[in-house]
């Protein structure tokens, strides 16, 4: 599998050879080929989605379902000259505000895209989280989206989005916290501030991304009230086919370290 | 339009080359404008090869008449001594000049092939008496194929002047070694070797001819390019950026001026916005390595 090019530069300064990591937030398993591509001895994958799981197992581990690859290069495996991932990768399927992982037990943690779809209250949980596992000099990635600058035609795709969530779940789905808020919050948990750095301006929101979007937003709008919800999902396919595809916004790195 | 210094030949390159192939679809007056204009945009390194139909022919009026506006690539795809000498002195011919300033070993893909043209026997070593008598000034070496087999020709070749590949963003999203001509790229620069982009705007590989016959492609190009202005610009600064001598233009007549513009506007573009692209065109097929100039 191929390490996005935003994974390996917000990992290229960091210490990952050796080292205990845990991705929180698995999604696609971008971070866990990285840090496994970089050498990491042991890569904990948390996400509390099934799917996600499935697919962090099938893309990067050697075992999985069969070796599949959904990037169709043929190139299922990554593991480079490091060694069998399987035994280096262990995908958990857990809830990141209470990690299965003992105190004190990873050396580097990545948030790859992860704050964005954590509202204030889980996000708050899970920096205690990581301050809890996270042994003494232990470093944290965090890759996130600014929030979308005014005229930007997904925000009213998001927005959309957000409503339906609202209305389901009682919470937004997307967040988009500025680099400077995560950069106060996590030196609040105890983190020391080490560097930010810009990983993609614009952001690609390409089509596959903008319609996956778009399906989230129409099936937690079918969980609405009938006619509101309706009104959502119709909404939400109409900005779809309208965008398209759109280049906007900033994704930034940030890099922390605990004091010894 | 900014100008690079190629590798250690002395010739300052424009950041575009112009590939001539594209006078291959015009008709000579079409061509003469063709290369009039692409002179008014500044580019003074052009490249050409007998391969490309009547490119050389059609060039040859207009290359006589600016010849010392122009640095002239040409190219063989023959291996051995003999072969290199006949076909060089057919190019000389064709194009009715007396000298060619980068002559190169054309698309090499083979362990092989290096093997033949590194022997006693082989073309390079016609290509040094050619320049022992002043008929070519510089040795360049071009492939679309293996980056490995590039990077040993880099280390064999000692006299090589450019080397020339392929370098897009689809290409440099890919982490597998056969995707590798970044790592080209920096062994050249290493070695001082001029660098030349080919393929830049390769928007994937065209449909089977079953399914488009060639002659109904509606781009006289290996590859299916990318044709808006904003993404021809976009693939040239990226191309650019990645620290290429020149990016050469692409086949088709109608993209050249496209081209010419972004090159011409050229002034750098930001990692940030490098990676952008990768990231939006990283599930993209790319017809790099694929062989296609068959």
């Amino acid at each position: 599998m191929d390490v996005p090019k935003t994974v390996a530069t917000a990992l290229g300064d960091r210490p990952v050879a050796g080292k205990r990591c845990l991705e929180a937030g698995a999604g696609a398993g971008n971070a866990t080929a990285g840090l496994l591509a970089n050498g990491a001895e042991r890569v904990y994958a948390v996400t509390t989605d099934r799917e996600h799981a499935r697919t962090t197992r099938r893309r990067v581990g050697d075992g999985g379902d069969g070796g599949g690859d959904t990037d169709g290069d043929g190139n299922g495996d990554s593991d480079g000259d490091n060694g069998a991932v399987g035994d280096r990768l262990a995908v958990l399927e857990a809830d990141l505000r209470s990690v299965p992982l003992a105190d004190y037990s990873v050396d580097l943690i990545t948030a790859h895209g992860l704050c964005n779809v954590l509202e204030p209250a889980t996000l708050s949980a899970i920096a205690e989280e990581f301050a809890r596992v996270a042994a003494p000099g232990a470093h944290l990635v965090v890759d996130d989206y600014d929030p979308l600058p005014d005229g930007a035609a997904v925000r009213g795709l998001f927005a959309v989005e957000n409503a339906a969530s609202e209305l389901s779940l009682g919470r937004p789905a997307l967040t988009f916290y500025p680099a400077a808020f995560l950069r106060r919050f996590f030196a609040g948990h105890g983190w020391e501030f080490e560097r930010e750095r810009t990983l993609l301006e614009p952001v690609p929101w390409t089509e596959s991304h903008v319609s996956a979007h778009a399906d989230r937003a129409v099936s937690m709008a079918a969980e609405g009230p009938e006619e509101t919800g309706d009104a959502l999902a119709a909404e939400a396919r109409r900005l779809a086919s309208e965008i398209g595809s759109e280049s906007t916004g900033r994704m930034y790195g940030l890099a922390f370290r605990l004091p010894d | 339009m900014e100008t690079r210094p190629l590798g250690d030949t002395g010739h300052e390159s424009t950041v575009m080359t112009f590939g001539a192939i594209a006078l291959n679809w015009l008709e000579q007056e079409g061509a003469n404008q063709l290369v009039e204009h692409v002179l008014d945009y500044g580019v003074n390194h052009f490249d050409v090869a007998p391969e490309y139909g009547d490119a050389e022919l059609k060039l040859g009026p207009k290359l006589r008449q600016h010849r010392e506006e122009i640095f002239l690539g040409c190219k063989t795809q023959e291996r051995t001594y003999e072969g290199a000498w006949r076909k060089l002195e057919r190019s000389l011919n064709r194009l009715g000049v007396d000298k060619i300033d980068l002559y190169q070993v054309h698309g090499l893909e083979y362990d092989e092939e290096l093997d033949s043209i590194t022997g006693d026997d082989g073309a390079l070593a016609a290509f040094r008496e050619a320049k022992e008598q002043g008929l070519i000034d510089h040795i360049g070496l071009t492939s679309h194929g293996d980056p490995g087999l590039i990077l040993d020709a880099l280390d064999r070749v000692d006299d090589l002047n450019s080397v020339m590949f392929p370098l897009n963003p689809v290409v440099a999203g890919k982490d597998g070694d056969e995707y590798d001509y970044e790592a080209v790229l920096a062994r050249a620069e290493e070695k001082d070797v001029g660098t030349l982009g080919i393929k830049a705007f390769a928007g994937g590989s065209w449909p089977p001819t079953d399914e488009l016959p060639e002659a109904d492609r509606p781009f006289a190009n290996w590859y299916r390019p990318v044709t808006a202005p904003d993404e021809i610009r976009e693939r040239f600064d990226f191309a650019a950026a990645r620290g290429l001598t020149s990016v050469i233009s692409a086949g088709d007549p109608k993209l050249v001026t496209m081209i010419l513009e972004a090159a011409a506007e050229y002034d750098g573009m930001e990692e940030a916005a490098q990676r952008s692209l990768i990231e939006r065109v990283r599930h993209d097929d790319s017809p790099v390595p694929e062989q296609l100039h068959h």
